[in-house]
């Protein structure tokens, strides 16, 4: 297609007119944009004819542009056409935006709650280990000062440590005495002495000028039991006797004595 | 400031080209408050081309406004490239013109030009005394190739039958009507521009 054709056949005012064929509105699109001389005058036309409508203008009634503007917000709504439905994307658009805000809202929250869960859960789980850790430290504190008390009270220059060896009705047991004139004290390490049955118990005394004065029960097992000091003791005793002691000791039950 | 009144300082500040392109834009991107600029700007001519098409003011109004819904639906589709936002628009109007006339007169097909009769027959009551401007200076003939086109819808293939005259002379009339305008509006122009000096000194 020629430009002199394209004048001549009036090809330039039919695509103004818009009833130029869809092929020969390509090809002029196409001779168009290769010839800026005929661009050129394809635009003074389009101003000529822009100039014609322009001159020949009628007003229009106001109330069309207000039909027109409630019209477009309808349009718009019912995103029926290309520029409506791309309105309506764009609406979306920021709808998908705010909902996705939304989601990774809620999911945070949610997020936030469930460590808030678990911290607290921790929480009361440290709570409750501090709470054993505690527990076990006064434990061991408590038994710590115990232990430190018969150290001191083992090591004190003052305390008479005394051997008590079995007899020949229990040649086999061994019991420490630590007896302590100063401070009035006794203590007995009894970890020596054979077990006995439940009904059974051993019992120390003291004799004073002649009489067995009760110190008191000595279990066996234990490494550090305090008994009664007695004054003027001038040996220590120990019988079998039925379990919760006698108020007088059973002298053929005596499995050991030392002398003070 | 209202959006009117802006439009209007930006016109003026940027010129009409670049307005028009500015408020397409606004339109592309879905603001339809972009529309009501452009509708102040081109309603009138195009409703002076609806009304002369259909000869039913009331029926032009309904039109024009269905015009610009559709300039509003297919605004992703205009290419700036391809020519003046206007001459789309006009396309448009009288695409929607003729096609409801066509619909409100099933029994004429697209290509049976006596629908186009019987408006001429109307038009010749009131006819080019409607036209106004420049066009009013050229020759009956060329006067009425120009309305036949641009104001009743007509392709050139219809117009030259009506006007009963080949289709290459009708053709020759078109760009000849179109010459003389714009020789007749640069002889205006000229005159402005010596009343203007004169006046002035």
């Amino acid at each position: 297609m020629d430009k002199k054709k394209i004048i001549e056949e009036g090809l330039l005012e039919r695509y103004i007119l818009g009833t130029l064929s869809i092929e020969e509105e390509n090809l002029l699109l196409e001779v168009l944009s290769t010839d800026e001389a005929l661009k050129e005058h394809m635009q003074e036309l389009e101003a000529d004819f822009e100039q014609i409508g322009k001159e020949n203008a009628i007003e229009p009634p106001a109330n069309i542009k207000a039909r027109l503007r409630t019209s477009l917000g309808e349009e718009r709504t019912d995103s029926r056409s290309p520029a409506s439905g791309s309105a309506s994307t764009l609406q979306s658009g920021r709808l998908m935006v705010a909902a996705s805000l939304a989601a990774l809202f809620a999911l945070g929250s949610f997020w936030l709650y469930v460590q808030w869960q678990r911290s607290l859960d921790d929480f009361n789980n440290l709570q409750v280990q501090t709470n054993q850790l505690q527990e076990r430290l006064s434990g061991l504190e408590r038994q710590y000062a115990s232990t430190r008390e018969r150290y001191t009270t083992i090591n004190d220059p003052e305390a008479i440590p005394l051997y008590l060896v079995g007899n020949q009705k229990s040649p086999e047991s061994r019991v420490t005495a630590y007896v302590n004139h100063k401070s009035k004290t006794v203590i007995v390490n009894s970890l020596g002495l054979v077990p006995l049955e439940r009904e059974r118990a051993y019992q120390m005394w003291a004799d004073v000028e002649g009489e067995m004065i009760n110190m008191g029960l000595l279990p066996d097992g234990h490494e550090y039991i305090p008994l009664r000091y007695i004054e003027k003791a001038e040996s220590l005793n120990i019988t079998v006797e039925p379990a919760g002691g006698s108020e007088h000791p059973t002298v053929q039950n005596l499995i050991t004595n030392v002398y003070l | 400031m209202s959006k009117a009144e802006f439009y209007h300082i930006f016109n003026n500040a940027m010129g009409e080209e670049t307005t028009d392109l500015f408020l397409i834009e606004r339109l592309k991107s879905g603001d339809k408050n972009a529309m009501f600029p452009l509708y102040d700007k081109y309603s009138g001519a195009l409703f002076g081309v609806i009304v002369r098409m259909c000869r039913d003011r009331e029926l032009a109004e309904d039109l024009l406004q269905e015009s610009f819904i559709r300039i509003w639906e297919k605004i992703d589709t205009y290419e700036p490239d391809r020519g003046k936002f206007y001459t789309w628009a006009y396309r448009i109007s009288r695409n929607t013109t003729l096609n409801h006339l066509r619909k409100s007169s099933p029994l004429i097909q697209q290509e049976d030009l006596s629908v186009y009769k019987d408006r001429e027959d109307d038009m010749s009551n009131e006819s080019s005394d409607q036209l106004y401007g420049v066009i009013k200076k050229l020759d009956a003939h060329h006067q009425k190739a120009i309305n036949l086109v641009y104001f009743m819808g007509h392709t050139h293939q219809e117009a030259h039958q009506i006007m009963d005259v080949p289709l290459g002379t009708f053709k020759s009339y078109i760009r000849q009507a179109l010459l003389k305008l714009r020789t007749i509006r640069s002889e205006l122009y000229f005159i402005l521009i010596a009343i203007e000096v004169l006046a002035n000194g």
